[in-house]
């Protein structure tokens, strides 16, 4: 083919030395038909080809060059680089090299700010064990403790640590492996089989690090296309979840079941336009939030999705070990069965004062996570003596009801307290023993137990594209933290250990409001819990209170 | 804490996601569900009360023989290898699971100590006695030694087996997938949508587990108690419904370790380490109650801290909790969008999610290979960001100390040369390196003679080597203080639990060795000190860095028992690794690497080794194994692979018998096809030039 094409002054030449490879090449060809044919069964083979092709030069053509691309995708190098555009410029190897050489790459990090080193420097360090008392090591003076996650004070219990100790002196520390090579010690499936029984789920499946659980349960369920309609308030973790999740995501107004309807009305409608096939539908939100202490209606919101058929992962990481009769959560509060949440997320970090977090739910979403959870499959499973020391937490819990009877008086001691003063908005649920505190802005308008973001809601609707609500509520970042850092030195100095909210500003969805977080605790006594209330509330009239 | 494994509960234990979710409580009402809910609480009271009045309760008993026996072992140690831990193990009626082991060959020390020999220092099934100093090697980088994965290819049948093989089960799946929907329409229910739900997953997207790895599920998540040390405890287990769900038949079996990250034998359950651990236990509990950056930081930490930068050598390092997080939350905080990641193609998972939720480029360079990444790093800066032709912010190549599943190590030398020349900053995972390699166990730095400062940001984890859980950043002063104040975890995660951070600190300490006192001896060590210490590799841990409740016995002080671990673990690695080639298997890999992967190409071979190395049964007096095999997606799908993980707890005699099995089992499923039948040694060749073998290059 290709000689017949050359101008014909060239072909005389070539063709005398092009002959005995020309009769080679046909020999083989006839050689390689002739084997083929005494295959058995060829012949229908090439009937069928020639029946096919016949009179149709053009399919031929398509199908080599769709084998071209084909073969040309396979060898394709992963790392290609956009050569083939317009946009890549061609460029010498001198040239190269002087861009090399000129090219100057940004710092690693910028140094720390003023601000930052400050806040470092202000880190509080204990000494010796966290719990109710703490020692902190800059002074030595034992504090009371406001700020550690400790709800239902199971700290330092003697009960747990024996098991604890019982549990290292036979198997070690470490678990040396993830769960799918040799990782999965008894006292996991222990573990889980006790979150499951506790909270009333088919099953549940534990992962090493609270924060990393939702950021990992999410993305195994939720896949590009699925829809994720979540609150604007989620926290941190979920958030990312969200992000590496690359779904279509919908935000309704923070804590606003209202708006969350309109919200899935709207999802509703538009699916219905485009006449998108059935997809996965998740509601993701929070038990007691994290970023500012309010709490979901769960009945509602279970209503709300069984209405538009939507699955719900809900994050108890607060409200795990620190609502209910027995710790059990929201679901206990509001005597939900727990199996109407498809995906319940907790904390054992928090909640049961050991590590790790876990996911209840159903058979068929526990097993999907054991091959699908990132942060599950490739990481090695949390060490056995952690894991013992959640499953006694969750019989003391069980056991002992009175000590979140304890915490429930303490939360109101503490909000007793707070919510007489003017200074401050307290955003949090009265319930929730994670009270968040904000600087009050401007004169003082209704009363602090009003949850503000319902009474935010009377302007226009929020877009359910973009993380803003409609008329958000403005605050100085600056200011705001540094007077209320100011409380927590203050706070401090006179022997009450609380902590100003560490945010990770610029990398989060939407800036949350600066504030001061107060972890009540069963640790303490009444007498105590006073007393610290008391301390607060003087550091923030001191502070707060000479600036207007 | 009663474990109803094979009791009356047992059966719901293993049930896999075949069957609805619907199959068991869904209370119609609040009153319903409280009511079961009150049933849970009374049952688990019952047993409470049950457990405190019986005897001998299961932990308790673990306990208090733990008590019992450490100091025996001081003081007798011929006679206590066999029996304590193990019996206390199998007594408890509430495990029902029993241990039959009078004779078992992995409790007795092959070669046991005489009287002359100093006295063993731990219990022989976790770390193993071998006191021959025949039997170490130091593991270092000797020049000219390429480190491009130089990889051997097995003959083409084998290569069209495997493709075949995977045609054959990928047909037979659908097949089965074509009738089940027809014929058993309640299999799928959970992969159909129903009631207006969208399938949680759909059977297009779970046909590779269902079909493929389903068949081979028993050699997956086993179940297993104890230390990971050098031998492990396994729950046997049948499944009545083909891997769909599992029964505990009520047995263990005591297997030899070589898949666990064990690699300096650090997992155990006794000994110096151990006892920190307890203290800890003792005077911290098991948690730091919040995120560091509120009030989760204590002395222990800072402490830990301190030791880390003085064990990698750098000016400062912070822990974070989780290891696969240590990755996933500190890239988001160095790259955004705008900056470019060059990320070497067998990543792992936990850089590759970092990577994706920092915002910045990706591109992927060809597995070590120090020219791919060049010709990128040229074209991707003489090109600038994509359209705007504007320069990158800032250029990060991500790699790793030794990839866990090709057992190489990183160019590292030539990626200096690169750095120099194309500006750009280097991250190295040390997951698997850090501890294992290198002649004083630093890593990747070490084992090449690089100054670690010289690499940007090292990161490195506490689950392999150190017998802990969790991982560290460490580098420059100013960039780990920046990353605390905006790695995420910091923020937001929980901080290391304190008997971790015990662990890590005795065990790395006991690598270091530690120094004697101070004249004037420091209270709690503040992470600002760190970067008085002057920086000198390697150096011993100041005593005044370890918290001062933490008495550690002398061997570990002096750090006579981590540099023998070291060494130990050396030897191991390169004995396996070379015994292997010469037996004729294709090993990837560079020598001495404690991760030796075996290749095994056909899918259907793979369940088969690792059934054969359990069931013992290959040669007289083999002794089972536990071995990892890894298949895609973990690896490109022809090239599977058992994975063995070296620790220093294992003996001479342990790679032997390993060897023998492979030996065995190798030539049962033809998969020799390494190095040519005239080169080949056999096994009794290979184990007795043992100690030639490992000074081979």
């Amino acid at each position: 083919m290709a000689t017949a094409v050359n101008s014909t002054g060239v072909l005389p030449d070539t063709t005398p030395a092009l002959e005995p490879i020309l009769h080679y090449v046909s020999a083989s060809l006839s050689y390689v038909y002739h084997s083929f044919l005494s295959i058995p069964g060829s012949s229908i083979v090439i009937r069928y080809v020639r029946s096919s092709y016949q009179n149709d030069p053009f399919r031929t053509v398509l199908e080599v060059i769709l084998l071209l691309f084909a073969l040309r995708t396979i060898f394709q190098s992963r790392t290609r680089a956009d050569r083939s555009t317009k946009n890549y410029v061609q460029l010498s190897e001198s040239e190269i090299d002087e861009l090399v050489d000129d090219w100057i790459p940004e710092p690693l990090v910028t140094p720390l700010t003023p601000a930052e080193q400050a806040q470092l420097n202000a880190l509080p360090i204990i000494s010796g064990a966290a719990g109710p008392k703490p020692k902190l090591a800059s002074t030595g003076k034992t504090v009371l403790n406001l700020a550690s996650y400790n709800f239902a004070g199971l700290a330092n219990n003697e009960h747990i640590k024996e098991q604890a100790v019982g549990a290292l002196r036979k198997y070690g520390v470490g678990s040396c492996g993830p769960p799918g090579f040799y990782g999965t010690i008894d006292v996991h499936m222990q573990l889980e089989q006790d979150l499951a029984n506790f909270l009333g789920t088919e099953s549940a499946i534990i992962y090493s690090q609270a924060f990393s659980t939702a950021s990992s349960v999410i993305p195994a369920f939720c896949k590009r296309g699925d829809i994720i309609v979540a609150d604007r308030g989620v926290s941190f973790a979920i958030q990312k979840g969200i992000q590496i999740s690359r779904s279509i995501v919908r935000w309704y107004d923070h804590n606003d079941l209202d708006s969350l309807e309109e919200v899935l009305i709207g999802v509703e409608k538009e699916m219905k336009k485009k006449r998108a096939p059935l997809t996965r539908r998740f509601i993701v939100t929070e038990g007691i939030f994290e970023n500012d202490g309010q709490m979901v209606d769960l009945p509602k919101l279970i209503e709300l999705k069984e209405k538009f058929k939507y699955r719900l992962l809900l994050d108890e990481s607060i409200s795990f070990g620190s609502v209910g009769r027995t710790g059990r959560g929201l679901t206990e509060l509001y005597n939900v069965p727990a199996t109407h949440i498809d995906m319940l997320l907790g904390s054992m970090a928090t909640g049961l004062n050991a590590a790790g977090g876990f996911c209840a739910g159903s058979r068929v979403v526990t097993e999907h996570q054991r091959i699908n959870g990132t942060s599950f499959v490739y990481s090695a499973s949390m060490p056995a003596l952690l894991a013992v020391g959640a499953s006694e937490a969750i019989g003391v819990l069980r056991d002992n009801p009175g000590c979140l009877r304890e915490l429930v008086e303490n939360v109101r001691v503490v909000r007793g307290v707070l919510d007489r003063l003017e200074c401050i908005e307290v955003p949090s649920h009265p319930a929730s023993p994670l009270i968040h505190i904000y600087v009050r802005s401007g004169p003082s308008q209704g009363s602090t137990l009003e949850v503000p973001t319902l009474a935010a809601r009377k302007g226009g609707k929020s877009k359910t594209t973009s993380l803003e609500p409609a008329e958000p509520v403005t605050f100085d970042i600056e200011t705001e933290e540094r007077l209320l850092q100011d409380v927590v030195d203050e706070a401090l100095a006179q022997g009450v250990l609380i902590s100003r909210v560490k945010r990770l500003r610029g990398q989060e969805a939407s800036e949350p409001r600066p504030s001061i977080k107060l972890a009540v605790s069963a640790g303490l006594t009444r007498k105590e819990v006073e007393k610290a209330a008391g301390i607060i509330r003087a550091a923030l009239l001191k502070v707060l209170g000479r600036r207007r | 804490m009663a474990l109803p494994l094979s009791s009356s509960g047992s059966g719901g234990l293993f049930k896999l996601s075949k069957k609805s979710s619907q199959r068991t409580l869904t209370p119609s009402s609040a009153a319903e569900y409280l009511a079961s809910l009150k049933a849970a609480d009374d049952d688990a009271l019952a047993r409470e009360q049950a457990r405190s009045h019986s005897p001998t309760p299961a932990r308790d008993v673990v306990h208090a023989s733990a008590v019992n026996y450490a100091p025996s072992i001081a003081s007798t140690p011929a006679l206590s290898f066999a029996s304590t831990a193990p019996s206390s193990l199998s007594s408890p009626t509430t495990y029902a699971a029993t241990l039959e082991e009078d004779d078992d060959p992995l409790v007795y020390p092959d070669n046991p100590p005489t009287s002359n020999d100093p006295p063993p220092s731990a219990l022989h099934s976790e770390f193993g006695y071998c006191n021959n100093e025949e039997y170490r090697y130091t593991s270092s980088y000797r020049d000219g030694t390429s480190l491009f994965p130089q990889h051997q290819d097995p003959p083409m049948t084998i290569l069209l087996a495997t493709y075949i093989s995977y045609l054959f089960l990928i047909a037979i799946g659908h097949m089965r997938d074509f009738f089940g929907k027809r014929f058993w329409p309640g299999y799928y229910k959970h992969l159909m949508s129903a009631a207006g739900y969208a399938a949680l997953n759909s059977d297009f997207d779970s046909f590779y587990t269902r079909r493929l790895k389903l068949r081979i599920e028993d050699c997956f998540a086993r179940p297993v108690t104890g230390v990971p040390g050098r031998t492990i405890l396994m729950y046997n287990r049948v499944s009545p419904d083909f891997n769909v769900s599992f029964k505990l038949t009520g047995q263990l079996t005591r297997a030899l370790n070589v898949s666990s990250y064990n690699y300096l034998g650090f997992a155990q359950a006794t000994g110096g380490v151990a006892d920190a651990a307890e203290e800890s236990i003792r005077r911290y509990g098991l948690s730091a109650l919040g995120p560091r950056l509120e009030a989760g930081t204590q002395d222990l930490h800072t402490a830990a801290e301190a030791l880390v930068a003085r064990f990698l050598g750098v000016e400062d390092a912070a822990v974070i909790s989780m290891g696969f997080a240590t990755n996933s939350t500190t890239l988001p905080a160095l790259v955004s969008r705008g900056c470019l990641v060059l990320s070497d193609e067998y990543n792992h998972a936990s850089i590759r999610t970092g990577v994706r939720l920092s915002g910045a480029s990706v591109r992927l360079f060809k597995h070590n290979d120090m020219a791919s990444l060049e010709q990128i790093l040229r074209e991707s800066i003489s090109q600038g960001q994509p359209r705007t032709h504007r320069p990158w912010k800032k250029i990060l190549v991500v790699v790793e100390g030794l990839y866990s599943m090709e057992g190489t190590f990183v160019d590292l030398p030539a990626l200096m040369t690169l750095k120099k020349r194309y500006k750009f900053y280097l991250y190295v995972d040390e997951a698997h390196s850090i501890g294992a390699i290198g002649p004083h166990g630093r890593g990747v730095c070490d084992y090449f003679g690089i100054d670690p400062t010289e690499v940007d940001i090292l990161m490195g984890t506490f689950t392999k080597s150190f017998g802990a859980a969790g991982g560290y950043i460490a580098g420059k002063k100013v960039l780990i203080d920046k990353l605390r104040t905006i790695n995420h975890a910091f923020a937001y995660a929980e901080a290391v639990s304190p008997p971790v951070l015990t662990q890590l600190t005795a065990a790395m300490a006991s690598i270091m060795g530690v120094a004697p006192p101070l004249l004037t001896p420091v209270g709690a060590i503040n992470t600002q000190s760190t970067a008085l210490i002057p920086y000198s590799h390697p150096g011993p841990a100041p005593a005044a860095i370890l918290p001062s409740w933490m008495h550690l016995p002398p061997a570990l002080l002096s750090g006579v028992e981590g540099n023998t671990r070291l060494r130990r673990l050396a030897f191991n690695s390169r004995y396996l690794s070379q015994g292997l080639r010469k037996l004729g298997f294709i090993i990837y890999g560079h020598r001495d690497s404690p991760i030796v992967p075996l290749l095994i190409y056909n899918p259907g071979k793979m369940p088969v080794f690792s059934r054969l190395m359990l069931a013992a049964n290959t040669y007289p007096g083999a002794v089972p194994f536990v071995v990892v095999i890894v298949a895609y997606p973990a690896t490109p799908l022809i090239t599977s692979r058992v994975r063995f993980c070296m620790s220093a707890s294992h003996t001479k005699a342990d790679v032997d018998r390993l060897l023998r099995a492979c030996d065995r089992v190798g030539d049962l499923l033809d998969l020799k096809h390494g190095c040519p039948k005239h080169e080949r040694w056999t096994v009794d060749e290979v184990i007795d030039r043992a100690v030639e073998l490992v000074h081979m290059d």
